[in-house]
């Protein structure tokens, strides 16, 4: 039973504000005038939205109040400027003020999960096929589906459902434990339990996957966020998140005086805001948003057992919400610290990597190389998302969290060996890839590449041919130099 | 699918102006009033046809975040025309028009043809751009200029179309090198068979003929 509630929670939560889309970066020039005039002009303009004055108590509820925020300005930098003025860095101020206004368009973002997650029938089976998926009918549900056109489709192309997108599981659903699963399930635990953890095991056994029950302590542990040493751990964490709740109350709090309702967008809002302040040199790029989900997803499953259909993040006590959304920073920030020069001017990290992308491509399938060449196809055309978000984009979110898992695992996993699993991920389309005989077709391809139903079977074929890659060419550049 | 002339665009504005909405009104015929923010950018193409002939309109739909601005920018090469869109309901989308104006000059061929978008007429009530301000700018600057609705669809047919009339009406002329691909133009296989009806007085087009 508690297989089956958990499943539901991830239908339900997956697509948390901020889940979604972008927000932040680093924003050159470093301070826009543009921006603080804005700020204080919308400031002037009639608050529209309810949901200031009104706890938010479900994701429900919660996209009925912001159902009319898509194209409202940005009301909800009311307090702002004030707060403006009390932080000292120019830069900082820019990057956290784009944060802000980005964030604030994307209210809508639960909205949509929330609508999504309406639709569902009540028994909230999963959709297995698009066919299936195709059949709904009102107008809300053509919203859903227009909601996932930007993953899926330009064209008619099948169409996610959002349940396969979301769930932690296959779309066939959770299989009972196997015996290996239990046993590795039992090896976790004793290594998590140990006096000091080995860090290299943990690596080790979680390369293949770490088991759902014992991934957000295995995940505190990968990043870093956590020290091995068991006694350390408590007293760590309440420091960390004590530190992370100095920060909001130094720079954010004096925006919301009157209200401190958690809901997921403000969770959301308040960790991209700080980390925008604390990073002024880095980008403010949106899809780094997205990188907050898993983490929030992840640490969430720990408190969620019953009752997730109609989850309410309310319920929660304030201490567990607050340790959620502290340890979603500390982990996040770990992670963009790898991979920083993504999100700088110009995006460097990026076009690097869309680089040697295209290189490993010319060496290991020249035959979609040339494919690509023939048709004009560039590399950046597609792999720019591929690496800004993560292929968050491009994968159901169950898909992104297992990748994960490896990637913590993994030396430089997000900054490094995400290139062998973006080539891996193109090649494994190469078929489809050969078959289309124009840019245009290699390109609606490229943008909605079919990967509604992939689960942990998939990724794990993904990883593995990854790591071949990686064994044959990383450490000898000069074999993918041609 | 044989056609005459394939035309480039680029659709360019501030965040949240309804860039992409246009693109999938235009493409798929319908509005999505939630959607992922565009990373970078993305693609969508739709067939039209003017004076008789198939066109091919290709589509870029740009980031409006000013952070994917290096990545946007290498797209004005090799487009025939662009969308400029602001929203009428925000008044900064507007005032900004003239950066992106000067950036799209900046690294486009000349001759692009630039359509001004006041995209949201449909929020009328909400409106801080009046339609003059709009028709006053784009006068100033050779701009087309209209005012559409992605969310009810109004004007966005028309606005795709007559810039792919004016991109036509140019080649007409002979303003337009359409052997040059960096104008954002090819001639289409259909138009190889036809080819002398069309050219207008370009001279010695013809080799460009095969291509697609």
């Amino acid at each position: 039973m508690a297989a089956e509630s958990s499943k539901q929670f991830w239908k339900r939560s997956a697509k948390l504000p901020g889940s979604i889309q972008p927000v932040y970066g680093a924003q050159h020039p470093p301070l826009d005038p543009r921006l603080t005039k804005n700020f204080i002009k919308e400031r002037s303009k009639g608050n529209t939205l309810p949901l200031k004055n009104k706890k938010a108590s479900s994701f429900h509820e919660f996209a009925r109040n912001t159902s009319d925020a898509w194209d409202i300005g940005d009301d909800e930098d009311e307090d702002f400027s004030s707060s403006f003025q009390t932080l000292n860095s120019k830069v900082a101020k820019a990057t956290a003020a784009q944060v802000l206004e980005n964030h604030s368009k994307l209210r809508v973002k639960p909205e949509r999960a929330q609508s999504a997650l309406s639709e569902m029938p009540t028994n909230c089976k999963v959709i297995k096929s698009s066919s299936e998926a195709q059949l709904s009918r009102s107008p809300e549900d053509a919203c859903v589906r227009n909601a996932l056109h930007k993953q899926q489709s330009l064209p008619l192309r099948p169409i996610i459902p959002l349940v396969a997108r979301i769930s932690d599981q296959n779309a066939s659903g959770a299989p009972p434990m196997t015996v290996r699963e239990k046993t590795r399930l039992e090896k976790f635990r004793q290594l998590l339990s140990s006096h000091n953890t080995d860090l290299d095991e943990l690596r080790k056994c979680s390369w293949p996957g770490v088991p759902r029950e014992v991934r957000p302590v295995t995940w505190r542990l990968l990043s870093g966020y956590l020290p091995a040493n068991k006694e350390r751990r408590k007293l760590t964490l309440q420091r960390k998140r004590e530190e992370y709740f100095g920060f909001i109350e130094q720079y954010y709090d004096s925006r919301n005086e009157e209200n401190h309702q958690d809901t997921y967008r403000q969770i959301f809002e308040r960790i991209l805001f700080i980390w925008a302040i604390r990073h002024p040199a880095s980008g403010y790029v949106q899809g780094i948003n997205d990188l907050v989900t898993p983490f929030f997803v992840v640490f969430l499953s720990e408190h969620v057992e019953e009752d997730v259909e109609n989850f309410d993040v309310t319920t929660l006590s304030q201490d567990v919400l607050r340790s959620i959304e502290a340890d979603s920073f500390w982990c996040m920030s770990k992670l963009l610290d790898g991979i920083q020069d993504n999100y700088t001017f110009a995006q460097p990290g990026i076009q690097k990597k869309v680089k040697a992308l295209e290189e490993l491509v010319s060496r290991i399938d020249e035959q979609v190389h040339n494919h690509f060449r023939k048709y004009e196809v560039e590399y950046l055309q597609f792999a720019f998302r591929w690496m800004n978000n993560l292929l968050m984009r491009e994968l159901p979110l169950r898909c992104t969290i297992r990748l994960w898992d490896t990637y913590q695992s993994e030396p430089e996993g997000f900054s490094h060996f995400h290139l062998y699993v973006c080539a891996a991920f193109l090649i494994k389309w190469r078929k489809e890839i050969l078959d289309e005989e124009d840019f245009q077709g290699l390109l609606m391809l490229l943008q909605n590449l079919p990967t509604i139903h992939w689960g942990n079977e998939e990724i794990g074929l993904l990883l593995a041919e990854a790591y071949r890659l990686k064994y044959m060419f990383a450490d000898a550049p000069n074999h993918y130099r041609r | 699918m044989a056609y005459a002339y394939l035309f480039k665009y680029i659709i360019i504005g501030d965040t949240g102006v309804g860039k992409s909405c246009l693109l999938l009104q235009f493409t798929d015929k319908r509005f999505q009033p939630v959607h992922d923010l565009t990373i970078g950018v993305e693609f969508g193409a739709r067939m039209i046809t003017i004076d008789g002939k198939q066109i091919k309109l290709q589509i870029w739909d740009t980031a409006g975040q000013e952070s994917f601005r290096s990545i946007t920018r290498s797209y004005y090469r090799g487009a025939a025309g662009a969308l400029l869109v602001y929203d009428i309901t925000r008044r900064d989308t507007f005032n900004h028009l003239t950066t992106w104006l000067e950036d799209a000059r900046q690294h486009s061929n000349s001759n692009m043809v630039i359509m001004l978008i006041g995209n949201k007429s449909d929020l009328e009530s909400r409106r801080e751009v009046k339609k003059e301000e709009g028709e006053a700018f784009a006068r100033e600057h050779g701009l087309i200029f209209m005012e559409t609705s992605a969310k009810t669809a109004s004007n966005v047919e028309e606005a795709f179309i007559n810039t792919a009339k004016e991109i036509y009406e140019k080649i007409q002329e002979g303003v337009f090198d359409i052997n040059n691909e960096a104008n954002g133009i090819k001639i289409g296989p259909q138009h190889a068979a036809s080819n002398a009806t069309l050219t207008g007085n370009q001279g010695g087009q013809q080799a460009g003929g095969g291509c697609c």
